[in-house]
């Protein structure tokens, strides 16, 4: 009894921890999608993320500024995204797709500017685990909730404050509103503008700190495509979780559940080929999808660019 | 249209042309080798390392050189065909994919020699080199599981591959015959470039007791000893001496001399030596070893060592042949 119970709780934080970037990225391209503005190129806001993140804090050997730099590096690609889709109208899948590109040249290209070419690995320290008192007691989930890193916090007040903003505010109505229907929003007097580049910016903000997650908390160096696809993943959560916070997270997990799985199902020696395991957490996505055909509605001017003086 | 001209010209050029392949060519025209890479040169890895071993070659042997980067499956068979009708006369792939284009081409050019890297195919004048990795990874075992206190060690792979799977599986032959009683998890993570990947996959061996760790899994494999630094643990490092990534937990790395096995091809050619064939270098042609112990020289205890020295010299005198087996066994 007391090793499973052990079992569980290493396998819950171990699924935490690979949730949480995807959580947090994903909450951020949610507030972007509610207002209408579909960015794909999450990869690209995570990876620039990473990147700063790393660098600011191997200079400086502070992980707050790592942290700080990093969720501005993820700000610059989305808003970058913003101007060329809300502004300049162009086509936001494709935007997004070539940002993916872009940064991942740029900061392979930045990288190796900075360090040259050297088998030694540039490292910084990673952000430590903080017990929160008392809660961290708690059978099972103190230990796999409670008893993480900073990170897994932000995560945690994320789901709550977002989705305070999207059904307690009035803000959260104004970003459903344009994401609905841009032009009553405008003639209602809002500046549909305004709010899809703010959530372009909190999508931006978010990706860049899920990227230092991968950076910071969870590997101490940045190597070449160090997110490793992580940005579609969430992108998946995102519509698993139906743009709803909670649920995002909760799709997360399941994914994370699912490469914790992976792991555990491949040492216990199974003589199935590895490949096999390794489509578990994708394949626990798919049907996940499939039990959700029919509930997911997208926002109606989703990846539709508004322009005011058409009608 | 100017493809078709250098084949037209090229062809010509060959009939006319009487030494067979590897034999240096007539008067003071130098040799000239060209190299074929699947992916950016400065990788920082596999790639960089071929690169290094055309440069050494030629410095070495006065010869001139040329490369290809991010040359993808499908094309080659055309890049192969391109050099040699270019008239280089060694034309080197580097990876397992490689060898089937090259034994295909060899056929038209009977007087270039064709040469791929960890592949498995042959022909007159078409040659593999393998570096018998095993070799290390064996070495490996006998210290991870010498090391360990749990009696519980891991091995994170990168791709279920043969070039792969025959690394994990002399390390665990290693493991068993340091320490019968030995539990050797292993996991493959069907990735070379995630690190967050290699880390987990780590981290879940950490969780089931594991107390030494050893990866194949090129930059993936960084995440493992990321997990080994967190988990204060011991770990093994792979390719080349890692030990300044962590140098409080990596013991040891297993070291590839690519460099070494390219001046090795180019010498035969030179000479005129060169043959079809599938040819292993291993510990003693000096292309795979094992790395300094640096901090850990007075960690490990002395019989360890002693026993790891001895089974690498036993190695390097052919006493002992680390079995190559290429398909998992669970």
């Amino acid at each position: 009894m007391e090793t499973a119970i052990a079992t569980i709780t290493t396998f819950l934080a171990a699924s935490v921890r690979m949730a949480a970037p995807l959580t947090i990225a994903g909450i951020g391209e949610a507030c972007s999608e509610r207002t209408g503005v579909i960015n794909i190129g999450l990869e690209a806001i995570m990876l620039l993320g990473a990147f700063c993140g790393f660098m600011v804090t191997f200079w400086t050997a502070s992980s707050g500024l790592g942290m700080l730099a990093g969720a501005g590096g993820g700000m610059l690609v989305a808003l970058l995204h913003g101007v060329l889709s809300v502004k300049c109208r162009a086509n936001q899948n494709i935007v997004g797709l070539a940002l993916n590109f872009l940064v991942l040249g740029l900061t392979s290209f930045l990288f190796l500017k900075a360090f040259g070419q050297s088998t030694v690995l540039p490292t910084c320290a990673t952000v430590p685990t903080r017990a929160i008192p008392l809660l961290s007691r708690l059978p099972i989930l103190g230990k796999a909730i409670f008893n993480q890193n900073i990170f897994v916090y932000i995560m945690l007040i994320l789901v709550v404050g977002v989705s305070a903003l999207f059904y307690k505010t009035e803000w959260g109505v104004n970003m459903t509103a344009v994401g609905e229907h841009p032009r009553a929003a405008d003639t209602a007097g809002l500046n549909v503008f305004r709010v899809r580049y703010m959530a372009c910016a909190l999508n931006g903000l978010l990706g860049g700190l899920a990227g230092t997650y991968v950076t910071l908390a969870q590997l101490g160096f940045f190597m070449e495509d160090v997110t490793a696809g992580k940005g579609y993943m969430a992108l998946v959560a995102v519509i698993l979780g139906r743009r709803d916070p909670l649920r995002i997270m909760l799709a997360s997990l399941l994914i994370g559940f699912a490469e914790a799985m992976q792991f555990q199902l491949q040492t216990m020696g199974i003589p199935v080929p590895s490949q096999v395991f390794s489509t578990i957490p994708y394949v626990a996505a798919v049907f996940a999808l499939l039990f959700s055909i029919g509930k997911s509605r997208d926002p109606a001017a989703l990846g539709v660019p508004y322009e005011r003086a058409r009608r | 249209m100017k493809k078709g001209l250098t084949l037209l010209l090229a062809v010509v050029l060959l009939a006319g042309a009487l030494g067979g392949c590897g034999q240096t060519p007539a008067g003071d025209a130098k040799m000239r080798v060209a190299l074929i890479l699947s992916g950016p040169a400065n990788d920082q890895g596999w790639n960089a390392t071929a690169l290094e071993g055309l440069k050494a070659a030629e410095r070495e042997f006065d010869i001139e050189t040329a490369y290809m980067e991010n040359v993808d499956i499908a094309a080659n068979e055309a890049a192969y065909r391109d050099y040699a009708a270019q008239g280089y006369d060694l034309v080197i792939g580097h990876g397992f994919q490689f060898g089937e284009p090259a034994a295909k081409v060899s056929g038209d050019f009977p007087a270039v020699c064709f040469m791929a890297t960890e592949a498995a195919s042959q022909s007159d004048n078409m040659a593999s080199y393998v570096m018998s990795c095993e070799e290390g990874a064996y070495l490996m075992g006998m210290l991870c599981a010498s090391m360990s206190n749990t009696g519980v060690i891991g091995v994170v792979g990168g791709f279920e591959q043969p070039s792969i799977t025959k690394e994990l599986e002399a390390f665990k032959l290693g493991a068993r015959e340091a320490a019968p009683n030995i539990q050797v998890l292993e996991i493959y993570i069907n990735s070379y470039i995630d690190a967050t990947l290699g880390k987990e996959a780590a981290m879940s061996m950490v969780r089931q007791n594991a107390d030494v760790l050893y990866h194949v899994a090129n930059q993936a494999g960084t995440g493992v000893i990321a997990a080994a630094q967190e988990s204060g643990i011991l770990v093994c490092g792979n390719s080349y001496d890692q030990n300044s990534i962590a140098p409080e937990n990596i013991m040891c790395s297993t070291v590839y001399n690519m460099p070494k096995v390219i001046t090795t091809a180019v010498s035969k050619a030179k000479d005129g030596v060169f043959e079809g064939g599938v040819y292993y270098l291993g510990m003693a042609d000096g292309v795979v070893d094992i790395a300094d112990y640096h901090g850990f020289a007075d960690k490990i205890p002395q019989a360890i060592q002693d026993a790891v020295a001895a089974k690498r010299e036993a190695i390097i005198k052919g006493e002992f042949k680390v079995p190559l087996i290429e398909t998992p066994t669970r």
